[in-house]
């Protein structure tokens, strides 16, 4: 399965980096597709705040509002899977990218100085921080051989929970007058199920973002190898090791939310279901925040190491080694 | 000098450019913003156990006071978390925009810089609207706990129509939030096309 995955985030081999991949298009397409189910969630909710302003029937309000809940995870996920497409796409350019740079520095780099013998072990520091050195591209680590096999897994179930708990939440809508202690119990369903889902896919765009940080870590090895350099590879920065604690904290916390949802269909008490909902609401948005910081710290790790390939080049360009 | 070269429109100087005021706010801005979401997670969180104890022990004026709080504190992470994505978004265009003039200039090449794509300018534009879209209801959940936590019984009587106004438009900024963020990103596909190509230009000189 990773070779296919793999497939999919690779470019042909001399693919003509003029030639527009599509990721950019059908990602925005799929972006401007959930932003309309969000507007048309926001028309449910205004329907319901001028229902409660006219003293209207409870039963609509309560309808309108399950259903205006159920449809913004789905809009949600749906522009969060629009940004996976885009971060697939960003993947297969940063490979198309290496395969311009392998075929450019060669003719661009300045002659190598005899230099003596240049170390290839150990470690150096850059303006960007710690560097090993090494005579071949590093090997992968297990962290992103993680991130490769896992990030379509994750957000393929994170949709399907999505999709499912909004179902649960038509049946919580269509209780809400007739059987109001079953709509409850659908409510903390569709709650549960919808948040885990959006976890689950923004850990699939978290693990989509350590893959684009292994292939910039490959493709930068690969690349000084390719020209008989010494490998300078960034040691893991905080920042990373940040993103890493983060995602897990939020994934954890995405399924403590889950199984608190289904202990409250447990109770006998609606008002010991209410005192639940009161602190689970607020868990499930901080599981969603504390993926989301994750992902703040990844796109910094990403900044860092980008600075650092420039810099490398450019040092290659100018010096020859 | 600007300039249309295949399908991308450049700017052409003798050395790398200046860092333009989106990169230079997002290299400054991301951290605060990321300490920012995370006091505003925590705050709520912990005013989400407050209110449910009000909830259990039936402090009606409590809870809905809190009930204004905690959305108040949580949005102010969900803002504040996406700008910080927004803005590590902005620092990775700044670094491939520094990064690829400065190796235009080592080879001895002229400059050539891709002007702000449309993808950049609707990413900036509807981060602002995304956040308009949560930070007005955070202010005003905020003068409503204010209200009802000193007992103002207007505002707790009309409390759950605002309620939904301001969850709407909550909701509503955070899919505005997200679709620039994916408009952020789309930009650093058109970056890096269009260094592949002129990487192509520099070595057919």
């Amino acid at each position: 399965m990773t070779a296919a995955l793999d497939r999919i985030t690779t470019p042909a081999k001399d693919a003509d980096p003029h030639v527009e991949t599509g990721h950019s298009k059908l990602g925005l397409g799929v972006g401007v597709i959930g932003l309309l189910i969000a507007m048309v969630v926001a028309g449910l909710a205004i329907a319901a705040a001028v229902q409660v302003g006219d003293a209207g029937s409870e039963d609509t309000i309560g309808e309108l509002l399950a259903v205006a809940f159920g449809l913004n995870t789905v809009a949600l996920a749906t522009i969060k899977t629009g940004i996976a497409i885009i971060l697939i796409g960003i993947l297969v350019r940063l490979w198309t990218r290496v395969q311009g740079i392998n075929k450019a520095l060669p003719a661009l780099k300045a002659p190598t100085k005899d230099q003596g013998n240049v170390a290839t072990s150990g470690t150096t520091e850059t303006p960007f921080g710690t560097c090993d050195l090494s005579e071949s591209a590093p090997k992968e680590l297990g962290i992103h051989k993680m991130a490769k096999t896992l990030w379509a897994p994750m957000l393929v179930m994170g949709l399907m929970l999505v999709a499912v708990g909004f179902v649960v939440a038509l049946v919580w809508a269509g209780n809400v007058g007739s059987d109001p202690e079953s709509a409850l119990g659908a409510s903390a369903w569709a709650q549960g199920l919808q948040f885990l889902g959006e976890a689950m896919v923004l850990g699939g765009i978290s693990f989509l973002l350590a893959s684009i940080l292994a292939g910039l870590r490959a493709g930068g090895g690969k690349v000084q190898q390719s020209l008989g350099l010494p490998v300078q590879t960034l040691e893991m920065p905080v920042t990373a090791k940040v993103f890493i604690g983060l995602m897990v904290a939020g994934m954890v916390l995405a399924i403590v939310q889950f199984v608190g949802y289904i202990v409250t269909t447990q109770f006998d008490s609606a008002v010991d279901v209410f005192t639940w909902f009161a602190w689970l609401g607020p868990l499930r948005e901080l599981s969603l925040g504390l993926l989301l910081a994750g992902i703040v710290m990844a796109l910094a790790t990403i900044g860092n190491v980008l600075g650092f390939q420039f810099w490398r080049i450019r040092g290659i360009i100018t010096t020859g080694s | 000098m600007t300039t249309a070269t295949a399908d991308f429109n450049t700017q052409t100087t003798a050395t790398p450019p200046d860092e333009i005021l989106p990169h230079k706010a997002g290299r400054r801005l991301w951290f605060p913003m990321f300490l920012m979401a995370l006091m505003g997670f925590g705050i709520g969180i912990v005013l989400a156990f407050f209110r449910a104890d009000a909830v259990n022990s039936g402090d009606v004026q409590d809870a809905a006071a809190l009930g204004q709080f905690v959305p108040a504190f949580m949005f102010i992470g969900f803002a504040a978390v996406f700008s910080a994505i927004a803005f590590a978004v902005a620092r990775i265009l700044g670094a491939f925009r520094a990064g690829g003039s400065g190796m235009q200039h080592a080879v001895g090449a002229e400059v050539k810089t891709l002007t702000m794509p449309p993808t950049g300018r609707a990413f900036i534009g509807l981060m602002v609207m995304g956040m308009m879209f949560i930070l007005v209801p955070v202010v005003i959940h905020l003068v409503l706990g204010t209200l009802i936590a000193t007992g103002n019984d207007s505002a707790l009587a009309n409390v759950e129509e605002w309620s939904i106004w301001l969850e709407a438009s909550r909701r509503f900024g955070v899919s505005t939030y997200l679709l620039s963020i994916l408009l952020g990103l789309a930009t650093i596909i058109t970056v890096l096309r269009f260094q592949s190509v002129r990487l192509g230009q520099i070595v057919a000189r």
